[in-house]
């Protein structure tokens, strides 16, 4: 069936629709505001005309090329095109300040290549096995696995009072994450009657607020993104190799971004955030993380692609979709008269598994793309300010906009940006107000669901083997950075003693 | 004002709003007290406990430092800052009423211009390609939709 499945791939239509999907993935990926669902939703209604398989390859290149695409404007701009590449921005831009952007990018490439291609690997080999496991995990696994995703905060905290500014930064964005609906009573709670905030603060304008229309205001008092001497260390990028101990975080990365992405509802952005996490943990260089460092864009970049392949394990063998893109996607399957389950592995096996292949030409072109094309990518930060500011603003605008067609969202994205600066000049953690704002829906639903289920016993969380599981894995990823921080606050105490 | 003032004046704000944020709970239905309204004053519990550590810390440093207060800068160049900020308010609120491109071929060239832009050319050719660019990818091909004004 492979060989068959090859033969359907390896023809000039069907390749053509792969390299047409993942360059106009890179490109929608990397406009702040247009996502990759909605790239793939968008382009359901195209593929009607297209044959089947056609289709499907389509949205395949889209997803892969549009999850990496977002890395581009993050680590240039500071503009995350997508959700899953903030964790990008926090290590990528500060790169671009010193002149590395291009080496950023390609971190950025063979990361999100290695990333994609080994979850396509495990989609290939185990995906019934894998999907199975994740069926397992209900409300209160749910709900620790958005504390999981929220022990990211005390990472990011440097001393005992940031430590505090962190959590109170991650708290302000779990309060933010109630607006909207009651998810269990459906009540409407603090929406002050605005129709827009019905479902909640969208995720999206805030996003763009706080990382791409605060950057653009801080912007305004320089002339250019890098100065000249940066320029020209970005143009010699191509000679550079890759910076030594990336390949760990990479497959580190991989590995937790496919496992997070088998797991229905978890996203890519929750994959970048826990694999940047870890390998914060993991390195011997700490103190790089916040000020551009490459094995965090790599562990990012590894995490949110390899969500790729593991998001659609669950979407193909039980219809339960991944993520939101994997949501679209299916949506896709079904038109086109494909119902997941085990029929799609035998009876329509050509056509599944030259999708699943399909993907592995979609992270060869991405990575050609994105090596080849860098220096031009590069070449965004050397706009001068007075050129680049409005033209992103304007983007910026558009994408608070088109989530939604709300006019509302525009304005919380402004509201955000302004609230972004005084909050990082006071000394609060934006990172963490984004990680409350992402993880707060999912914490919120899977801690109520599961006390329902529990009859409001709180022993729910601590009797499953899952939820176990992660009870541990949540204690060892506290453990290092409280030790770092008791040992640093020590320290500080001992000099002051002394001067 | 200072940066510890700001300081101050925001976890202030912070703990105000914890407090009202526990309080509200008392007005969600009886069948999620135990469950979304649980959720919530959690929420507002832990916001304020931490609002209410941090304010101790701030002060406490206030009367142990001899320096002069730090000043809380939030402009390198405020007159470009605020005004750019001005123009995206006027731009946002312009939006539902005269439709994106007429706002955003006056809020381009005029912003430019506001960050230090001199050269007409560049300034008409940078706009009228974004929004050709806008119009044939968004528009035309994604089929995004714009935001449409009243008047226009």
């Amino acid at each position: 069936m492979i060989l068959q499945a090859l033969h359907a791939l390896f023809t000039p239509v069907s390749l053509f629709a792969v390299f047409i999907g993942t360059t106009s993935g890179v490109i929608v990926g990397g406009m702040p505001g247009l996502t990759a669902t909605m790239a793939v939703a968008l382009l359901i209604p195209v593929t009607f005309a297209l044959e089947p398989l056609t289709g499907l390859l389509l949205m395949g290149g889209v997803y892969c090329g549009a999850m990496y695409g977002g890395s581009i404007p993050a680590i240039l701009l500071r503009t995350p095109g997508t959700p899953a590449a903030v964790a990008t921005a926090i290590e990528g831009y500060p790169m671009t300040q010193q002149g590395k952007g291009g080496l950023a990018l390609k971190v950025s490439v063979v990361a999100s290549f290695t990333g994609g291609t080994f979850s396509t690997l495990i989609l290939l080999m185990i995906a019934p096995a894998l999907a199975t496991f994740a069926l397992t995990f209900g409300p209160p696994e749910y709900f620790l696995l958005a504390l999981l995703g929220l022990a990211g905060i005390v990472s990011m905290a440097d001393d005992e009072n940031r430590l505090i500014k962190a959590l109170i930064s991650g708290f302000i964005g779990l309060v933010l994450a109630v607006v909207g609906t009651d998810p269990i009573s459906g009540m409407l709670r603090y929406t002050m009657g605005v129709t827009d905030l019905f479902d909640g603060i969208a995720f999206m304008p805030a996003l763009i607020g706080m990382f791409s229309l605060s950057q653009m205001l801080e912007l305004t008092g320089t002339k250019q993104v890098v100065d000249e001497a940066a320029i020209e260390t970005t143009k010699k990028f191509k000679r550079e190799p890759l910076p030594k101990g990336i390949s760990k975080p990479i497959w580190l990365g991989s590995l937790i971004g496919t496992v997070i992405g088998i797991l229905p509802g978890e996203g890519a952005t929750i994959a970048a955030f826990v694999s940047y996490n870890v390998a914060r943990r993991r390195s011997k260089n700490p103190q790089l993380f916040g000020k551009g460092s490459p094995e965090g864009i790599a562990a990012a970049e590894a995490g949110n692609n390899g969500c790729v392949g593991g998001s659609l394990v669950p979407t193909l063998t039980l219809g339960i979709p991944g993520n939101s893109v994997a949501a679209a996607l299916l949506g896709g399957l079904l038109i086109h008269g494909l119902v997941p389950g085990p029929e799609l592995f035998t009876t329509y096996g050509v056509m599944t598994y030259a999708f699943i292949l399909s993907l592995f030409i979609a992270n060869v072109i991405f990575l050609l793309l994105g090596l080849f094309m860098a220096p031009y990518f590069a070449r965004i930060s050397m706009t001068p300010t007075n050129m680049l500011i409005p033209v992103v603003c304007l983007f910026s605008v558009l994408g608070a906009y088109a989530m939604n067609n709300s006019i509302t969202d525009v304005f919380i994205s402004l509201l955000f940006g302004l609230a972004a600066i005084i909050l990082q000049k006071t000394g609060f953690s934006l990172g963490a107000l984004i990680l409350g704002l992402i993880l707060g829906p999912i914490a919120e639903t899977g801690f109520a669901q599961a006390l329902i289920i529990g009859h409001g016993s709180y022993s729910i969380f601590f009797t499953r083997p899952q939820a176990l599981a992660l009870w541990i894995i949540i204690i060892l990823l506290l453990i290092t950075p409280m030790i770092q921080i008791y040992r640093q606050s020590k320290q500080e105490k001992k000099e002051q003693a002394i001067g | 004002m200072s940066r510890r003032v700001a300081e101050v004046l925001l976890l202030s704000g912070f703990l105000v709003l914890a407090v009202l944020l526990f309080r509200s709970t008392a007005s969600y239905p009886e069948s999620v007290q135990g469950s979304t309204a649980m959720y919530v004053r959690f929420l507002g519990a832990a916001l304020g406990l931490l609002c209410t550590l941090e304010l101790i810390f701030t002060l406490k440093k206030r009367r142990d430092d001899d320096n002069p207060p730090e000043k809380m800068n939030i402009a390198v160049n405020p007159v470009r800052f605020w005004g750019l900020f001005l123009l995206l308010v006027i731009y946002c609120a312009a939006l539902s009423t005269l439709g994106f491109y007429l706002t955003s071929i006056l809020f381009l060239p005029v912003s430019m211009v506001l960050l230090g832009a001199r050269k007409p050319l560049t300034i008409v050719l940078t706009s009228g390609g974004v929004l050709l660019f806008v119009y044939f990818i968004f528009a035309r091909l994604l089929e995004v939709s714009l935001p449409m004004g009243t008047l226009f």
